[in-house]
């Protein structure tokens, strides 16, 4: 601070919807009850509507009437390098008051939930359009004076209050502005409803950041599957960990004889594969492994009548132990779905027929489906009991052609550029989806092999279903 | 929020809030109950709050006979308020109403021509101001009798809504005068009474303008009493007054013309001297000086500080000169200013740059050649400020280092202030270089559960059937459809003006298109300007109107076709109702939550025989004011032992592929990615996340774009009563027992 009469200057970047005006009020209340002036304002645009919104505070530091002159002049917006404390409700809001310029080394405190709420751009893309968050929390620690950083959605849910609290919280906690905490306390109970929620999620951003008690940690990344003994045994080293993944996802999806040939699919692509890291065989073996679990009406059954589910179900939507929940699954199957269980010349047939006539999507069933109830469960299991007749359906063979034509492309390049043959592997990353999507998919899958194509690719060339 | 509610949109009873204790909640139960109350205050309380309330209660301060306005932010609030503080009104007999449009709200101040009466109304501007400036030319060239003062939301700027253009222009074309307050509480109220004093000695009408965070401005000022009028609803005009002379026909309207300039603008001048509205700072460097706007004094103040040359409490070491004013000018003070200075900054945000073209010309014709004057600048080396934008505190930094370094006064030093602004602004670029690439944008979008989102579903669903149209927006919530992930609407001419603006695009596009209007614009203008004139003109379009029940985009103000209201309002108007009423013949109400009903209707509509204009009514209430209404009943409900289903929507982490296309159907915020649980695919699966408030879109979308098998909708049985239980069991028995 540069001299005893001036204004702090605080920054809230926040969602609509979050309670960043409670926030700023409440911070305003505190100031009044210590008899310091205090100014705010606030864009809350379109507030409710989730957009990025700003509220602008300054707190002076010296208490009303021992002011110089007529009162401290205080602004309406942050001016870069004048801010004191950034406080975001969001990782990336953080991230956008940092690019704005208002986190200054030296002088700015910095207080950001670490949680991330994705932006539509980010959503909307096929693939992962996520900005690297990584850089925010880089960018925080090098430019701010000081931070706290922490998941307080978290810590908001678990005190069953919402995250302005928390905020609140952490700002009273990290003791960067002349409030006590039983000024900011008697802020929340003065604005009355849901006082006591608040003050445990106070409470428990005021420990966190002061050092009081430790932030909740996130869930841990994915598992990893024990290496398979038919892979050691013919596999290098660098690529136990992926084919073994792909290895338990197919004795799954159709048993130990499928996994077999997963296996020499794979043999004939790591004999033209040298690197030290096997990059080549893993990237196949993680596309192959997918693609050779393509999804299909029994495999949808069979997912969601798995006991796994129920129970995760009922977790997400925290029902008590006392309270029964239903399901209801939204499924719409329709001549692809059939045709890929009706046997080889049957199911094509059908499907030429219906691609003919433009009728692919015309005859989708909608079924609201409640697979918790008996009726539904058993009709939804009784599905997943076709498993093994899935290898004589018309899809089976349609894929299996599909992914022989992919391989033979991997398997000529990588006789002489393995980064090509890499990158082909790649382009099967886009045939996901069902329906429409998968079709979609798939064009761009072709797309991609002939922009990439120098070596065969029969097989690619003509459209599924009418060959 | 971390709330999950079941909203069972399509009707029934069961709404439940989650397991979680209730607690505050942003935005819950618009009651004004607290901000009445302020109203109240009398002589010598102190009033915490914000700008646009202090306004209103300074109207009361000031002895209004009457108060109306248009919502639209920043200003709604003051209609709000008013609108809760009814037994207030009654005891001070101030009359107030919620006017149909900013046409007549202007056209409501015409009590005050004849009638020694104060009156005020408030609208968004310039937006606003372009609607009501019919009224308001008529009301200025007749002038008035009783103090008239309009606020005037300006907004522009961050967080603005709207086209970005400033209101000075209709001060200086309708001779209304415009008052631009120094953000501070206590001056702002002061300059509310003072405008009237100033509409009253001159004749004229008063603009106040208040830009956005002026109007969310938090503070407090010593209120007094409020004044009961002399002339109200208490005590009525005693008799009609009649003059010629007030009526804008000529030849009236020629004296009026000359009683503007010859007598009305010398005597606002007069008044503005005589009562010092505009205020000069001193400072030590009188070599230089900043002409400011009163709204952007605190801005220029902050930035002198930062740059060493003022202090917290407002002393400068360069002279102010603050136009709370600023319409019209007066000329004695600026000169007097000027004059014995080598260089001034003129400080005006928006454009064109009125203030500096009007100094330039007043030191032409009072002979003061030797001042420099920099801003907006034209000429060589007058250029500090941009053109155009808010000025900010960083463009404020900018524009007056800038300014001292042109103008470079003996008594600073020009290396230490390029050195403190240099200080200032380094970590930003530090921070672009750290960040790799601009964060993503976020801009606003439909709420949680929102109603029209999947209107636009339907529509983009529906061309695919149809092919692309040309769809003619409006003003609204729904304006967010121009937005990703839905990008439906190609232009926005004004609110109401949908269906007007697509005029000559349906007779000349060789197709149908489409305009889609909100309720709200539909009772503002859309009814006359746009139905009514395509029945007349035979009009082949389709017009999709949305029904939400309030003016949601501005604070959910009633509406005439809302499905509740206050005691004061008139019930049982119908949109359905008035489009039969003015000849439309095909009109089909469709539930908004109906994707595929709604992608049929539409597609119908685009292929009728039908030669007329058809109507699709996209009937869904706004999930705000549900959400308001609902939560606490439910909450309510359940404490009672209700047996209660609590709705939610979710996606199948194993069976989602992660291609996100339900997603760019949608764009609910609670329908999002996370990390994909799957230890083989590297694209985030989609999720629903705490918020959902059940509306079943996705459910829905996934139906009507056959999307994939992964939505699911869950209904939690709370206070579960035997049956339940029993059943719960017998279905845990067959989930075991199956292989």
């Amino acid at each position: 601070m540069s001299g005893p009469e001036r204004s702090l200057t605080v920054l809230v970047a926040a969602l609509g919807g979050e309670g960043g005006g409670v926030l700023a009020d409440w911070l305003i209340d505190a100031a009044t009850r210590c008899d310091l002036p205090a100014q705010r304002t606030s864009i809350p645009g379109v507030s409710q509507r989730t957009g990025a919104t700003t509220y602008y505070l300054e707190i002076h530091t010296r208490r009303r009437g021992q002011t110089a002159g007529s009162g401290p002049v205080m602004s309406l917006t942050p001016s870069p390098g004048n801010v004191d404390l950034v406080v975001a409700s969001e990782l990336i809001e953080a991230g956008r008051a940092l690019q704005d310029g208002y986190v200054t080394p030296g002088l700015t405190t910095l207080i950001s939930s670490t949680h991330r709420i994705y932006a539509t751009a980010e959503k909307t893309p096929a693939t992962d359009g996520r900005f690297d968050g990584s850089r925010v929390l880089a960018a925080a620690r090098e430019l701010a004076a000081r931070t706290v950083l922490f998941d307080m959605s978290l810590v908001a849910r678990d005190e069953g209050t919402i995250i302005n609290a928390v905020l609140f919280g952490a700002i009273a906690g990290s003791g960067v502005l002349p409030l006590p905490r039983s000024a900011c306390e008697e802020a929340i109970r003065a604005a009355g409803r849901g006082a006591e929620a608040s003050l445990r999620g106070f409470a428990a951003g005021f420990a966190i950041a002061a050092g009081e008690r430790v932030a909740p940690a996130a869930a841990p990344p994915p598992g990893s599957a024990a290496p398979d003994a038919r892979i050691v045994a013919a596999f290098p080293p660098p690529t136990h960990e992926l084919l073994s993944l792909g290895a338990v996802r197919l004795d799954d999806y159709q048993g130990p004889r499928y996994t077999d040939l997963y296996l020499a699919r794979l043999r004939g692509v790591l004999a033209l594969d040298r690197g030290p890291g096997f990059e080549l065989t893993n990237e196949v073996g993680r596309q192959l492994a997918l693609w050779m679990s393509y999804e299909d009406i029994i495999r949808v059954a069979d997912l969601k009548t798995r006991p796994g589910r129920f129970a995760r179900i009922r977790r997400e939507v925290r029902a008590a132990e006392h309270e029964p929940v239903v399901i209801i699954d939204y499924l719409k199957p329709g001549i692809e779905e059939f045709a890929a269980l009706l046997p080889r010349p049957l199911g094509r047939r059908l499907l030429a027929w219906a691609e003919r006539r433009g009728r692919l999507d015309a005859y989708n069933v909608g079924l609201h489906l409640k697979t918790s109830g008996a009726a539904g469960f058993l009709l939804m299991r009784a599905l997943s009991w076709l498993r093994p007749w899935r290898p004589y359906g018309w899809r089976h063979d349609e894929e299996q052609r599909l992914i022989e034509g992919w391989l033979a492309s991997v398997r000529a390049a990588a006789a002489t550029d393995r980064g090509h043959a890499i990158e082909i592997a790649r382009a099967a990353e886009v045939v996901k989806g069902y329906g429409e999507t998968r079709r979609r998919g798939l064009e761009e899958f072709r797309r991609r092999l002939t922009a990439l194509a120098t070596g065969p690719t029969s097989g690619l060339a003509s459209p599924s279903g009418a060959s | 929020m971390s709330y999950m509610y079941l909203t069972n949109i399509s009707g029934g009873p069961s709404v439940t809030p989650n397991t979680a204790p209730l607690h505050q909640d942003p935005g819950m139960e618009r009651s004004f109950r607290q901000e009445v109350g302020k109203l109240r205050l009398g002589d010598g309380a102190v009033f915490h709050g914000e700008g646009i309330l202090a306004v209103t209660k300074a109207l009361l301060q000031s002895g209004v006979s009457y108060v109306g306005g248009y919502q639209g932010a920043p200003v709604s609030h003051l209609m709000d308020v008013l609108n809760d503080a009814r037994e207030l009104l009654d005891e001070l007999g101030v009359h107030v109403e919620s006017n149909a449009s900013e046409a007549g709200a202007a056209a409501m101040l015409g009590a005050s021509i004849n009638y020694p009466l104060r009156g005020a109304v408030a609208f968004k501007s310039p937006v606003g101001t372009n609607v009501a400036s019919d009224a308001l030319s008529n009301l200025a060239s007749a002038g008035v009798r009783g103090g008239v003062l309009i606020v005037l939301g300006e907004d522009y700027g961050e967080g603005s809504s709207i086209i970005q253009e400033r209101s000075h222009a209709f001060a200086m074309k309708s001779q209304l005068w415009l008052l631009d307050p120094r953000p501070n509480l206590p001056k702002i109220v002061e300059l509310v009474e003072q405008g009237f004093e100033l509409s009253e000695a001159s004749n004229t009408p008063v603009l106040l303008e208040l830009r956005i965070r002026a109007c969310h401005l938090h503070g407090s000022f010593a209120t007094r009493a409020n004044r009961a009028p002399a002339i109200s609803t208490r005590q009525p005009l005693p008799a009609p007054d009649f003059d010629f002379e007030r009526i804008c026909l000529p030849p009236a309207t020629y004296a009026q013309e000359r009683h503007k300039v010859e007598v009305r603008w010398p005597a606002a001048v007069r008044f503005i001297r005589e009562r010092g509205l505009n205020e000069v700072f001193p400072g030590d460097l009188d070599e230089i000086g900043i002409i400011c706007q009163g709204g952007l004094y605190n801005a220029t103040l902050r930035a002198l500080e930062l740059l060493g040359l003022a202090d917290a409490s407002g002393n400068s070491r360069v002279p102010i000169c603050c136009l709370n004013v600023t319409y019209p000018l007066v000329p004695e003070e600026l000169v007097d200013f000027c004059r014995d200075r080598r260089a001034v900054l003129v400080v005006e945000e928006g454009q064109p740059a009125c203030l500096e073209d009007a100094l330039l010309a007043i030191l032409r014709r009072h002979d003061v050649g030797e001042v420099r004057v920099l801003g907006k600048g034209g000429g060589p080396g007058t250029a500090v400020l941009p053109l155009a934008g808010e000025y900010t505190g960083e463009v404020m930094l900018n524009g007056v280092a800038r300014f001292l370094e042109a103008a470079a006064p003996r008594g600073i030093a020009l290396p230490e202030i390029g050195a403190r602004l240099r200080a200032l602004t380094e970590p930003k670029r530090r921070a672009a270089a750290l960040l790799g690439e601009p964060v993503p944008a976020r801009p606003p979008g439909f709420c949680v559960g929102c109603p029209e989102r999947p209107v636009f579903a339907a529509m983009k669903l529906a061309e695919r059937s149809t092919g692309s149209f040309h769809v003619s927006a409006d003003i609204g919530c729904h304006t967010f459809s121009t937005l990703p992930p839905f990008n439906i609407g190609h232009t926005v001419l004004g609110y109401g003006l949908g269906l007007a603006s697509n005029s000559a695009v349906q007779p000349l596009s060789g197709r149908r298109s489409v305009t889609v209007m909100g309720d709200g614009g539909f009772w503002h203008n859309g009814l006359t300007t746009g139905v009514a004139n395509a029945v007349f003109n035979r009009d082949d379009g389709v017009l999709l109107i949305l029904k939400n029940g309030y003016s949601s985009a501005t604070g959910t103000q009633e509406l005439p076709s809302s499905p509740r209201h206050s005691a004061h309002k008139a019930s049982g108007m119908s949109i359905e109702g008035a489009l039969r009423g003015v000849g439309v013949r095909w009109i089909r109400n469709v539930d908004s939550y109906k994707v595929a009903r709604m992608r049929r209707t539409l597609t119908a509509a685009m292929n009728s025989k039908d030669q007329g204009l058809k109507v699709i009514v996209a009937d869904g209430e706004c999930q705000l004011e549900r959400q308001r209404r609902v939560r606490p009943e439910a909450a309510q409900r359940l404490a009672a032992g209700d047996r209660l289903r609590r709705v939610r929507y979710g996606v199948d982490e194993d069976t989602c592929t992660g291609d996100h296309s339900c997603i760019s159907l949608s764009g609910c915020p609670t329908l999002t990615i996370k990390d994909n649980p799957d230890p083989l695919r590297r694209d985030p699966v989609t999720t629903v996340i705490d918020g959902c408030v059940g509306c079943g879109l996705c459910g829905e979308n996934a139906h009507a774009a056959v999307l994939c098998p992964s939505f699911y909708r869950t209904e939690v049985i709370q206070n579960p009563r035997w049956f339940d239980r029993a059943l719960e069991r017998l279905r845990a028995v067959v989930r075991r027992l199956l292989p």
